[in-house]
């Protein structure tokens, strides 16, 4: 381009212009680019100036930063633009069928479960959604697990919620909504219920409990295939699950089972989280994998769902959840929080791909 | 039938109570079924209605009154309908599966009883 062109102030580029070249980023998620997916708002021209907003389905985008600096560098390549002003929205969008229920301020639902316990199930659930919080989406999380609650403490809430009429109000910690059966019984008493009752006790929880407005409400459901799961996936229509397992075959055979019950009741899968994939050694910092390697990430292929990433066994983790804070807040740069927010990004994409897919379905 | 097809037709786009006794599915595959309230209810997958052991129908044809209507539609969670019927009863839930298996069109018949 010649020198003279650059100069010619006058010369001024139109929105038809600044569209064109911006069609060109694609959203690797939903497989468009953002003309087409109305992600740009307030386009403004003045002379040299391009300003708009670039409005993504998450706040937690994985690849925000990405498609922000494409878009820069296309418009600022065109003739007579001087200044490009990008000011980066979001706005995730709601499942369809939610807005019809007691839950219409919640724009998703997602169950994370697991074929047996202890595979670290309400550790992933409470840092993915400490992480979405963090990243500025509003997300309530709902512990579902009512024969051993164990997020308050990994919340550090111990208190039982207030109530306004029959209402419940759920607490706030990591920048959470959060509401657990385990504040509704004294900590130390074992809760022995019969299914009727972990219905009830589940659908109070969802429905009795002022939520608000949410772009994300998760729910820790209890281990294996139960009465939690079949009332959560009868009562709402969620957006998806994701399963957490450990690398072992044992571990990942029964989260198959999990798996198939969400197919069942046609609930998508969003992912797979492999958790304790390997152990850093606190003196000499080698990696052991010490339940095997591969096996999520194999499973995931052969099932052909997402594979979300590998969470090590890291004492940080543990001790951030046993004090009440979790990693992802306590200390966001330490490598096992990058790993943790890497894979909320990826859940919060796959909602994003979900709702966007998603059959609408007309009723009458 | 592949499964991504088999998705298809099972997965409901439109549901629309037509009349009192008649219900209309759209499925994604593009076929349309007219449920009849009676026929519906009389195939009831619940325990009451359907001896859970067994199989034999517990609740025949002939309790159910040829005017039965839908008197709720409701959605179970992505994958069922709930209904209540004019007689009060509402225990069955059917998974949309089970509501394209028992489409009476006449090309759906000829399937199911080739396969």
């Amino acid at each position: 381009m010649a020198f003279w062109n650059k100069e010619d102030k006058d010369g001024p580029v139109n929105e038809e212009q600044v569209l064109g070249v911006l069609k060109k980023v694609q959203d690797p998620d939903l497989r468009k680019d953002i003309v087409s997916l109305g992600f740009i708002r307030n386009l403004k021209i003045d002379k040299g100036l391009v300003a708009f907003d670039l409005n993504l389905t998450t706040p937690a985008c994985p690849v925000k930063d990405q498609m922000r600096d494409e878009a820069v560098s296309l418009v600022k390549a065109l003739p007579g633009v001087h200044n490009v002003e990008i000011k980066m929205t979001s706005e995730v969008r709601q499942t369809p069928q939610l807005d019809k229920g007691a839950l219409k301020g919640v724009r998703n639902i997602v169950a994370v479960g697991s074929g047996k316990g202890g595979v670290g199930k309400s550790t992933i659930a409470v840092n993915i959604a400490a992480a979405l919080a963090a990243a500025g989406a509003r997300v309530g999380l709902l512990d579902g697990d009512i024969y051993g609650p164990t997020t308050p403490i990994m919340l550090g809430l111990d208190l039982p919620p207030k109530s306004v009429g029959n209402r419940m109000i759920p607490q706030e910690s990591a920048g959470l909504k959060f509401m657990s059966m385990g504040l509704l019984v004294k900590s130390e008493q074992p809760l022995i219920w019969r299914g009727p009752m972990a219905h009830k006790a589940l659908q109070q929880c969802l429905f009795d409990v002022d939520w608000g407005e949410l772009d994300y409400l998760m729910v820790d459901l209890p281990p294996g295939t139960g009465d939690v799961h079949l009332t959560l996936a009868q009562a709402v229509p969620l957006t998806g699950a994701v399963i957490v397992s450990t690398p072992q075959d044992v571990g990942l055979r029964i989260s198959m089972k999990t798996l198939r019950m969400f197919q069942q009741t046609r609930v998508p899968i969003l992912g797979i989280v492999e958790n304790m994939s390997y152990y850093i050694c606190p003196h000499c910092n080698a990696r052991d994998h010490i339940f095997g390697q591969g096996g999520g990430s194999r499973a995931a292929e052969q099932l052909g769902i997402p594979f979300l990433g590998e969470v090590p066994l890291d004492l940080a983790i543990r001790t951030q959840s046993d004090i009440g804070v979790p990693i992802v807040v306590a200390q966001p740069d330490a490598p096992s929080a990058r790993t943790l927010r890497q894979i909320a990004e990826k859940v919060a994409a796959q909602v994003s791909i979900r709702t966007y897919e998603a059959p609408v379905l007309e009723v009458e | 039938m592949s499964s991504s097809a088999n998705v298809q037709a099972t997965t409901p786009t439109k549901i629309k109570k037509v009349n009192p006794g008649e219900l209309m599915i759209q499925w994604a595959d593009g076929h349309e079924t007219h449920h009849l309230a009676p026929v519906l209810r009389g195939m009831c997958p619940c325990a009451s209605c359907k001896d859970e052991m067994t199989g034999i129908r517990i609740v025949l044809p002939i309790h159910i009154p040829d005017d039965l209507g839908f008197r709720k539609i409701e959605l179970v969670g992505q994958y069922a309908l709930q209904f209540e019927w004019s007689d009060g009863h509402r225990t069955g839930i059917y998974s949309f599966e089970y509501l394209r298996e028992l489409c009476p069109c006449a090309e759906c018949k000829r399937k199911t009883n080739a396969g």
